[in-house]
């Protein structure tokens, strides 16, 4: 049973009613908490790179706190494909899901998802869930994310919705496929017992929450929840103008060809109801670029998350005014086998930029300049010296945000699509032993120039220290992060090789041959080689002529410009202004 | 105040407005108080004129606890030094880059908030390196620490934070660099991240540490030019400085660790929370602490405050100091009320404080506050503030509320009313963000106010959180100062080595026990404790591979080669509790180890029982409520009701540091110690 704004529930004082939403956020935010610090891998404990949230029987999402807006709209599909298949009769007390297949609604591989029932009086009252970034997912090469995979089975162990917990138990013969099939069983064992702490602490919240209000009240709270949710955002969709507002951008290559991937979007805004149609865009990649459904729906909801008052509450209801349109077999939205690694983590921030894009002179004081648009994906493993175990790590970075009116953007901040934080370098070099990180800092002259200039990119560049494998999955090398309304573009991204005793910086193409220079898997590096991963920067907003000469000359003085581009970019010069 | 035997226990709470002061004499058992202005100009002449004031010989103080917002204030006016921030060349940009994570998800106009710095360009890199083990990679190029010492110079660095790469697994290359700025650079204030917080993940270290640097040269003249007053008018006990932890520490150190007093004043309030919501039965507590400048909220639940090492100066800006958690608010008497670019009426954050203070203190206040709004409404009485030895000028509030009510097209009660009401909200807001927010309902605690102004405003907040019942404590005006009195003497000791249980040297670890044992004593000793110290062992463990510990305290006995296998089982066991499950044959990590020595004092006697026999009431007065219009309410004086006596609402209780409120339709209960309780 679906509720919406029209069918609104018995009236709850709203005291009860905003005591009952915060207590489901924070009962995530507290699932968060304990998975983070039970968890074994850095992308959890120091990454975060994980969301908690909770459903009612029908796969409606109720409630949700700060984890990545990519996987908090995907998790609705993961959750909704697991309850058409199994049916709510095959939940037993003391269940636990895990579920990775994005063919059935994960979405990617390395994304795995645990569910728990939540029993009351005999009865499933809610499902509480943890979706999680495995860093090792048995895929052709250590981390996941290969960036050459042509197929879905070379980007990791595919689990469609089974049991790892039968009525409280460990299902033995689970746990054992899983265990043979990661490259570190380990940490995985501890990651996923991490992960089913978060689902135990949120059943027994639950359980408190209802043994205080009572169920009756708790399930008309979540109905009142939901539909105001869905009023607030039909309220907020009405004061954008009606109109079709068109954008288009390109996905550089794909690992094994050199083609370019156009994605057209076409957005219809009617009144209270937006339709998001993707026709017209590049048929799927041959390599891992490519979104599924379910992350082209995640990627257009988290664009109008952005773009909408931040004190609606975040669940289900806020989705239903959204039609997504991605005809079958297009890079946005793929049909098996097609590999999709990147689709998460590199389309997905694209697609949401798209929508900024398309409505920039719609409503140009809400809109964002292009980010970096990529989560730098930069994945390495080998065997420990230490102590002959394998190792496995998915790397990110933080990239330019756009300039947006009044400000400028943000300097290294991890893409729209996630809201992980970076692996200190402290924990990266005592965790893994395959590299001395010699640098870490942000990239001067990288923001788009604009009234309001693009956030700076970054640059690392670390030392091999132990042999090692490397992959790759990276974007915006060869396209820009635009800028908006007279803005200009940000720095593009890179990856470079110099080999030991050498002093050239080189491409993975001009080094090892590989298809692509920003998308490769299972590169061997040997001691003393080095690494550079440039991270793009932010896009511009309004033209540079118009920027304040005070914001400049602080530009220059803090190194985030050179003395040159703000002569070149701006028309500024030390003495004045030389036009 | 009569004579003293070397025997008096002060604690003195400096404010942004006012200065308390409560002293306790274990021989007499008498409690005295004393609240006087603040003086920003000059903040440590207050805390003379508290002493004085309270006509307290210095020579008869055995013990002195002080409370003080000069970090805090610093930290967030940003009013600290000109750092600069020294680290392992290539990593410069630390506190520029920070965690790449936002603040909320869902705001495009969010802005990544600015280190401590004045600018990028004071960021200087080091050629040096050590591993993740502590191994030296690369030596320090001493040559390019003196190069950027003379640029330092050139640029006008007020004070130097240096933070290399794993200084926490080995301090040795941070103590070289240390070493050559204290020689180029003499007297130059320094802190060491190994030193100010021994944790790895270098950007919470580096901030912490710019932190520190960022208020040593403020906190050393403090205590330097206080120290020489309190000295020279015949202080001969040694003095301490409330930390953010609850404990306090010797002034000397403060001034050398300043970092840790950024919560110092808001410590002792809670501590006094605590302690005085279990005398009166109500353990489960949401604290509301409104002072001149700010209002400070927290949760007390089963009579503990909570602990956390997630301070933030503000958010993505941390200083990884232990410390009470609480959270605080420009919500105050001083607040100044103001109409913002959209028409609408706004009060605080920024405060009228000591100097000019509130037009009614007559000394030149232009701009309407809090308190001018509270007189105008009746709520205090002109010719009784701080005990009748201030007057207030009524008619300078008038003045100053007359062109904003003008502006507003409304009669200056009515603005005055407003004022209170939206003074009210912020603050209900903020309690609503540590309770509510955190899943806990605010109808289930009992209301505690205090600070001078907190039980004038704490009926009017109860109400609109509908929290059933507000709990006043005895001297109110002074429950920070207070809680200074209460505070035990506490020296935590920790050392940071990771060991695998598997590869333990236990004879070691023995030893290190007993040495940091033995310095915690000494410290605890030099603070002048005489008595048998309560000492308390831990070890921090996780999992190998986890990277947060779950901390596991530990018997004496185990803390021998045999016993540590007993730790291990303890930490099974307590893992298992939290996370609901164990790994059997894993191998743990122990990374710190730590020792509290405590040493706890007598506590004051916390009861005022008066003689009199009837309510004393000391007249009426007209009070403004909205919806009624001024109504005409008893005004009481505290301190000479009797235990056992009920009084219904409206009504006025005054004393010399604080008056409460009690709402019409509301009553209030005095309990046996003298706290007042108004059910809603």
């Amino acid at each position: 049973m679906t509720m919406t704004a029209e069918t609104i529930p018995s009236k709850i004082d709203p005291v009860t009613l905003t005591v009952i939403d915060n207590f489901l956020t924070s009962t995530c935010r507290d699932m968060g908490v304990t998975m983070m610090r039970a968890s074994y891998s850095p992308i959890f404990n120091e990454s975060l790179d994980f969301s908690c949230v909770i459903f009612d029987p029908a796969g409606q999402m109720l409630a949700q706190a700060e984890f990545c807006p990519s996987q908090i709209g995907t998790i609705k599909f993961t959750v909704n494909w697991t309850l058409d298949e199994l049916g709510l009769d095959a939940f037993e007390p003391g269940d636990v899901l895990i579920h990775d297949d994005p063919y059935r609604g994960s979405g990617h591989v390395p994304e795995h998802m645990v569910l728990k029932p939540v029993f009351y009086n005999g009865k499933i009252f809610a499902f509480v869930a943890n979706v999680a970034h495995m860093s090792e997912p048995g895929a052709k090469t250590p981390g996941g994310l290969s960036g050459d995979a042509t197929e879905v089975f070379q980007e990791g162990l595919l689990l469609p919705p089974v049991k790892i917990k039968r009525r409280g138990e460990d299902v033995p013969d689970i746990w054992k496929i899983i265990l043979a099939n990661h490259r570190t069983p380990k940490v995985t064992y501890g990651d996923f017992r991490a992960m089913m702490a978060s689902l135990d602490l949120a059943e027994a919240r639950m359980i408190e929450l209802l043994d205080t209000y009572g169920e009756e009240l708790v399930r008309s709270a979540s109905a009142e929840l939901l539909a105001i949710a869905e009023r607030r955002m039909k309220a907020e969709i009405r004061s954008i103008p009606n109109g079709v507002y068109t954008f288009e951008d390109t996905i550089e290559d794909d690992g094994i060809t050199d083609q370019d991937y156009p994605m057209r979007l076409r957005l219809l805004v009617r009144d209270e109801d937006i339709i998001a149609d993707f026709t017209g865009s590049a048929p799927q990649a041959t390599g891992p670029v490519n979104a599924i459904y379910a992350v082209t729906a995640s990627a257009v909801y988290n664009a109008f998350l952005h773009l909408t008052d931040p004190t609606i509450p975040r669940n289900e209801g806020c989705y239903r005014p959204f039609t997504i349109i991605a005809p079958p077999g297009t890079i946005v939205n793929c049909s098996f086998p097609a590999p999709v690694a990147g689709g998460n983590t590199e389309t997905s921030p694209r697609i949401t930029d798209m929508v900024f894009g398309a409505l920039q002179h719609a409503i140009p004081d809400r809109i964002v300049a292009a980010c970096g648009g990529t989560s730098s994906p930069f994945l390495f493993g080998g065997t420990d010296p230490r102590t002959g175990d394998l190792y496995a790590h998915f790397h990110f970075e933080g990239v330019g945000w756009g300039g947006r009116r009044g400000i400028d953007g943000n300097d290294m901040v991890v893409t729209i699509n996630g809201n992980c934080r970076n692996t200190p370098v402290e924990v990266f070099e005592t965790r893994y032993p395959s590299f001395l990180i010699e640098e870490y800092r942000l990239l001067t002259d990288s923001g788009g120039p604009g009234q309001w200039r693009g956030g700076l990119g970054g640059q690392r560049i670390l030392t091999v220290t132990n042999e090692v494998t490397v992959s790759a999955l990276l974007n915006r090398m060869k396209t820009d992060p635009w800028g908006v309304l007279g803005g200009g573009d940000g720095a593009r991204g890179g990856l470079w090789f110099k080999a030991a005793g050498s002093e050239e910086w080189r491409t993975f193409v001009e080094a090892f041959g590989t298809h692509s220079p920003s998308k490769f898997s299972g590169i061997p590096l040997k001691p003393g080689d080095q690494v550079k991963l440039v991270m793009p920067g932010g896009g511009g907003y309004g033209s540079p002529a118009d920027r304040d000469p005070a914001s400049i000359e602080r530009d220059i003085a803090n190194g985030f410009i050179s003395t040159e581009r703000a002569k070149q970019d701006y028309g500024y010069a030390a003495q004045g202004w030389s036009k | 105040m009569g004579d003293y035997s070397a025997s008096v226990q002060v604690g003195i709470d400096t404010g942004g407005t006012f200065t308390d002061l409560v002293a306790f004499d274990p021989d007499s058992g008498e409690i005295s108080t004393f609240k006087t202005p603040s003086v920003p100009s000059k903040p440590g002449q207050a805390l003379l004129n508290a002493i004085d004031g309270a006509g307290i010989p210095m020579q008869s103080i055995e013990g002195l606890v002080h409370g003080t917002t000069v970090a805090t204030n610093a930290l967030i006016e940003r009013k600290g030094a000109r750092v600069a921030f020294v680290t392992t060349s290539g990593h410069e940009d630390i506190p520029y880059i920070q965690r790449i994570n936002r603040e909320t998800l869902y705001n495009l106009h969010w802005r990544k908030p600015k280190p401590l710095l004045q600018c990028r360009t004071d960021t200087f890199g080091v050629p040096e390196r050590l591993s993740s083990e502590g191994a030296e990679l690369r030596p320090v190029d001493t040559d390019a620490v003196i190069a950027h010492c003379r640029q330092m110079r050139d640029q006008g660095i007020e004070a130097v934070a240096i933070c290399l790469l794993f200084a926490y697994v080995n301090p040795e290359h941070e103590q070289q660099v240390l070493e050559i700025v204290e020689r180029e650079l003499p007297g130059l204030p320094v802190s060491v991240s190994h030193v100010v917080a021994p944790i790895w993940r270098e950007y919470e270290r580096a901030s912490t540490t710019i932190a520190d640097a960022y208020l040593k040269p403020l906190m050393r003249r403090y205590v330097g030019s206080l120290t020489e007053s309190l000295t020279t008018a015949g202080l001969t006990a040694r003095w301490t400085i409330m930390k953010s932890n609850g404990g306090a520490m010797q002034a000397v150190a403060a001034a050398d660790n300043p970092i840790q007093t950024a919560q110092s004043g808001p410590a002792g309030g809670m501590l006094a929370a605590a302690a005085m919501g279990i005398q009166a039965g109500h353990p489960d507590l949401l604290t509301l602490d409104m002072g001149g400048t700010s209002a400070d909220v927290g949760v007390i639940i089963d009579g503990e405050q909570k602990h956390t090492t997630a301070y933030e100066i503000e958010w993505g800006v941390p200083a990884a100091i232990p410390l009470i958690d609480i959270k605080s608010i420009g919500a105050g008497g001083g607040s100044i009320a103001w109409v913002d670019a959209g028409g609408f009426l706004r009060v605080g954050p920024e405060s009228a404080g000591a100097n000019p203070g509130p037009a009614c203190y007559g000394h030149g206040g232009q701009r309407p506050t809090v308190t001018d709004a509270n007189l105008i409404l009746g709520r205090l009485d002109p010719s009784y503030f701080l005990g009748g030895r201030m007057t207030l000028d009524e008619e300078a509030s008038t003045r100053v509320m007359t062109p904003l009510a003008n502006q507003l097209g409304m009669t200056v009660v009515d603005l005055a009313s407003s004022i209170v009401e939206i003074a009210n909200e912020n603050m209900a807001s903020a309690i609503k963000m540590v309770s509510i927010e955190r899943g806990h309902d605010p109808r289930r605690f009992t209301l505690f106010g205090f600070g001078g102004a907190g039980p004038l405003h704490a009926a009017a907040v109860a109400r609109s959180l509908r929290i059933p019942n507000v709990l006043i404590p005895l001297y109110p005006g002074n429950a920070s100062a207070l809680g200074m009195l209460i505070a035990d003497r506490r020296v935590d000791k920790i050392w940071t080595k990771a060991y695998k249980s598997t590869n333990i040297d236990a004879p070691l670890v023995e030893q290190q026990f007993a040495e940091i044992r033995d310095a915690a004593i000494a410290e605890l000793r030099a603070e002048g404790f005489t008595g048998e110290p309560d000492i308390s062992y831990s070890i921090s463990m996780r999992y190998l591979g986890q990277n947060y510990e779950t901390e596991v305290p530990i018997s004496p006995e185990a803390v021998t080669a045999e016993g540590l296998a007993e730790a291990y089982d303890s930490f099974i066991r307590v893992h298992e509790e939290i996370y609901g499950y164990a790994i059997e044959n894993e191998v743990i990590e122990l990374v710190s180890f730590r020792v509290t020595a405590s040493g706890k004092r007598a506590s004051p006697r916390l009861a005022v029982v008066p003689e009199s026999e009837t309510v004393p009431v000391r007249g009426m007065r007209e009070v403004y409520f909205r919806g009624m219009g001024y109504v005409p309410a008893q005004v009481i004086t505290r301190y000479l009701l009797q235990p056992g006596t009920t009084i219904e609402g409206p009504c006025v209780i005054e004393e010399p540091g604080s008056t409460t409120l009690v709402e019409p339709g509301m009553t209030v209960n005095v309990l046996e110690d003298g706290q007042l309780v108004i059910s809603l």
